[in-house]
């Protein structure tokens, strides 16, 4: 079972791995790597692991957008301005199946890949939960209005397939980073 | 008049401190947090530790520092940094051209100091 001081760790570092989107990917393992790595010699040296000894722990290191604006900074990579792709990548999942079959949805995880404002997690979540977006829960619907599927079955899978694809976006939603950190001068 | 002398005090800092760094290592290979605790000690060098982590990893980049694994008496292994050819030729440009400055500036600011 995890402690109460990993949890506040682990939270710590997730939320600083999300932050440093834009960040040249080595460079990102690598400034994860060294702060986790940082907190793990300050824990050594504490007294006990309360939480408050490892809130001031990681109130010293500072907040992750900070140090994030930092990295930006230093590898020159401006800050994240116009997220409309970012917002078109979403759309196309979700129906650009529906506009232009197939190649509606792929255009979508296209612009999902080289976007800079998802981990490589959620794009693969965003990829793989019911690849078509909408396209397929919707075939489903055509296919059991004729019927060999019993109707409460097909029901409650159409609301699975529906929900899925609808969920998936949204939470990718949420995770988007958008570009409004300014580097620390 | 503040706002912009807070804006002044964090560009210098900003631009002198990676030199601060490489001059913790001019002497010894220090790990990363034995660095950070080095810096962070003498009061106004950085506002937070993590803000030395981009640094360090850009004069990685840049060629001025190295990183050695070695063994640690207490725990893992640990990252030490030291300083390259290129680094130390940085670090001795730099303080040139520093004490050039700073008795440029003291000459002006000081002088009338008290006055």
């Amino acid at each position: 079972m995890k402690s109460t001081a990993d949890k506040l760790v682990d939270d710590y570092l997730k939320r600083l791995n999300r932050e440093l989107a834009g960040v040249p990917q080595a460079r990102r393992i690598e400034l994860v790597q060294e702060i986790s790595e940082h907190i793990a010699e300050a824990r050594a040296g504490l007294e006990g692991e309360s939480e408050a000894e490892i809130r001031t722990l990681l109130d010293r290191l500072g907040d992750p957008a900070e140090i994030a604006a930092e990295a930006r900074a230093r590898f020159g990579v401006r800050p994240r301005q116009n997220n409309w792709l970012d917002i078109a990548a979403l759309v196309l999942l979700l129906v650009g199946g529906l506009i232009l079959p197939v190649i509606g949805w792929f255009v979508g995880v296209v612009l999902l890949w080289v976007s800079s404002a998802w981990t490589t997690g959620e794009k693969l979540i965003g990829t793989l939960v019911v690849p078509g977006g909408l396209v397929l829960p919707l075939g489903l619907v055509v296919a059991a209005a004729s019927p060999p599927l019993t109707p409460i079955l097909g029901a409650a899978l159409a609301i699975l397939l529906f929900l899925a694809p609808l969920l998936t976006v949204a939470f990718l939603a949420h995770r988007m980073r958008r570009g409004d950190v300014a580097p620390a001068v | 008049m503040v706002a912009q002398q807070d804006a002044l005090l964090a560009q210098m800092r900003r631009g002198t401190l990676q030199y601060c760094v490489l001059s913790l290592l001019a002497n010894e290979e220090r790990y990363g947090f034995d660095l950070v605790r080095g810096l962070a000690e003498v009061d106004g060098m950085v506002t937070s530790e993590g803000t030395i982590y981009p640094l360090l990893s850009r004069l990685r980049r840049d060629g001025l520092v190295e990183t050695t694994w070695q063994e640690s008496p207490t725990g893992p292994p640990r990252r030490y940094y030291r300083l390259t050819a290129a680094g130390q030729a940085a670090l001795e440009g730099f303080r040139l051209e520093w004490r050039r400055f700073r008795d440029a500036v003291d000459h002006f600011v000081e002088r009338t100091a008290g006055s």
